[in-house]
């Protein structure tokens, strides 16, 4: 028999692995820095954050919940961040972004 | 091993694998950058994997491990973006 | 050489008088024929700074008698000049306030403007870079005063309050509890101790301005609300992003487009670029005061940036609910700057 816990725990693991796959496609997929920072910052952020809330759930309520929940704030405000700083050092150093013009070869 | 803990564990090696998927962009670049959005990456993997096997394991204390690591995570992409811009200026 | 007719703003603020002295000196240097230095206060009655006009009367007069002191022999050769400006218009953003000195530069004939560096008209926001640049477009040099610290970069230290100390302890203190678990005396007594030095380190860096509690709490407030509406962008966007990447052609339109932001002073516009990028399909690649580079993934994604709902949330969050009414991007015009474009 499955509780409510457990399905939710599954359910946001499922959701927390996916878009970590999405992520880790994108990051090989794309065909440049930008366009791989998006996938990178965001979908990752999202993947972690799911999962870090199913952490939360497993704890029940309680002093780790509100770790796994400052985990989660953390990495929310943390990942773009580091993303911002990467692409703004990226375009500082005068990389061009790839437009759709320069054709679909991937690097 | 209960539901639960085989979940966790699988979610666990499922980010490893993602992981090690994403250091083919580490070792390919082509840029500085590059790679660092893809340690970036793998580091924000790590901090999930490190909660998840807290979890799995039901040891609240990893999760302190995961909040340090995560701030090192971040304190790296920032040093290096920082050093790339500034070729080794002081932070 | 810099002409010798000068236009100086002026507000309350730590680095007037020096301000007033480099305007006189550089007047008197500049040996012209008519010279002049005209003290102009932006008033505006919706100001929340709590000075009536009793008090900006008070502050020109001040402003008068240093010029004169600083003048000394030189006196009858300057024309000292101060005026109330702006008064009866609504002031709100640094392009309001660029308006309302290029009108009375242009009036009274003054090319060069002196900017206090500590020029903050309308409270706490500062809003120097932008109206810099503001008043460059409008054809007037701009000198800035020079003081004792490097004020290019936005200050580190600044002044505070007890609250603002207490504020500091009490946070670190439930940090400390949350993260060490238990209330043991030993972790109280340590807890405290480290409290009180992050207090005393950090204390004058941590707030851009003194705590009003009410102000914070309703942004807080505001910005659980806002949090919420955040999540919801994110995850839809996310889904967007998820096709995108997993679809077997990859149909993407990478862009780099400029557009500028209608919110002000950093914490806002920080706020503003992490959301951008946390939104799937943007990203934040520069931000300049408040002229945004941001790198677009799709043409969707684009769409949703300039119809402005993250920024009219942003403004909700930190102004209140009118300022949210201010038009998006796209009715004011800013869509369409595309890559490599400086201006914007």
């Amino acid at each position: 028999m499955v509780t409510i816990t457990e399905g939710a725990v599954v359910a946001l693991l499922a959701g927390g692995v996916f878009f970590g796959l999405v992520a880790a496609v994108g990051l090989l997929r794309l065909p440049d820095l930008y366009t791989r920072t998006h996938a990178a910052s965001k979908t990752d952020t999202l993947g972690a954050g799911l999962t870090l809330a199913a952490v939360a759930v497993v704890y029940d309520a309680g002093l780790p919940t509100v770790k796994a929940g400052l985990l989660l704030v953390f990495l929310l405000i943390t990942n773009p961040t580091a993303a911002h700083a990467i692409a703004r050092a990226a375009a500082d150093q005068g990389i061009e972004p790839w437009t759709a013009e320069d054709g679909g070869d991937e690097q | 091993m209960t539901l639960l803990t085989t979940a966790l564990f699988a979610a666990t090696a499922a980010f490893v694998a993602l992981s090690v998927v994403i250091v083919y962009r580490i070792v390919r670049g082509p840029t500085m950058q590059d790679r660092v959005i893809a340690v970036n990456a793998v580091g924000t993997n790590t901090v999930v994997v490190i909660a998840l096997i807290g979890a799995a394991t039901d040891d609240p204390g990893v999760l302190d491990i995961a909040l340090v690591y995560a701030l090192l995570n971040f304190l790296m992409s920032i040093a290096i973006s920082k050093f790339t811009v500034e070729r080794g200026g002081v932070m | 050489m810099t002409s010798g007719r000068l236009l100086v703003p002026v507000s309350e603020s730590v680095a007037l008088r020096n301000t007033v002295a480099y305007a006189v000196r550089h007047v008197v240097e500049s040996k012209a024929a008519e010279g002049a230095v005209h003290f102009v206060y932006p008033y505006s009655p919706q100001m929340v700074t709590g000075m009536d006009t009793s008090g900006v009367d008070e502050l020109l007069e001040r402003v008068e008698v240093w010029a004169d002191d600083d003048l000394g022999d030189d006196a009858g050769a300057v024309d000292v000049q101060t005026a109330v400006i702006g008064a009866g218009e609504y002031l709100f953003s640094p392009g309001d306030y660029a308006d309302v000195l290029a009108e009375y530069g242009e009036r009274e004939d003054l090319e060069t403007v002196v900017l206090d560096p500590e020029f903050s008209p309308s409270g706490t926001t500062p809003l120097l870079p932008p109206l810099e640049a503001e008043l460059e477009r409008a054809g007037f040099e701009v000198l800035e005063a020079p003081v004792e610290r490097p004020t290019r970069r936005a200050r580190l230290v600044r002044g505070g309050n007890v609250g603002q100390f207490l504020l500091v302890a009490a946070l670190s203190f439930g940090f400390y509890l949350l993260i060490g678990g238990s209330l043991s005396t030993f972790d109280l007594v340590t807890g405290g101790l480290s409290g009180v030095i992050v207090a005393t380190v950090l204390w004058r860096v941590c707030f851009s301005g003194p705590v009003r509690p009410g102000r914070l709490l309703k942004r807080i407030g505001r910005m659980s609300v806002y949090t919420f509406y955040l999540v919801w962008e994110i995850v839809i966007a996310n889904l967007q992003i998820a096709y995108v990447v997993l679809h077997p052609r990859l149909p993407i339109d990478p862009k780099m487009v400029e557009f500028d932001a209608a919110v002000w002073s950093e914490i806002p516009v920080t706020t503003l670029a992490n959301s951008i990028t946390l939104t799937p399909g943007t990203l934040t690649v520069d931000v300049d005061s408040q002229s945004f580079t941001v790198h677009s993934l799709t043409a969707g994604a684009r769409d949703d940036l300039f119809s402005g709902g993250l920024e009219r949330a942003v403004r909700f969050v930190f102004y209140g609910r009118a300022a949210a009414r201010i038009p998006s991007p796209r009715e004011r015009g800013e869509e369409g700057s595309d890559d490599g474009g400086a201006e914007s």
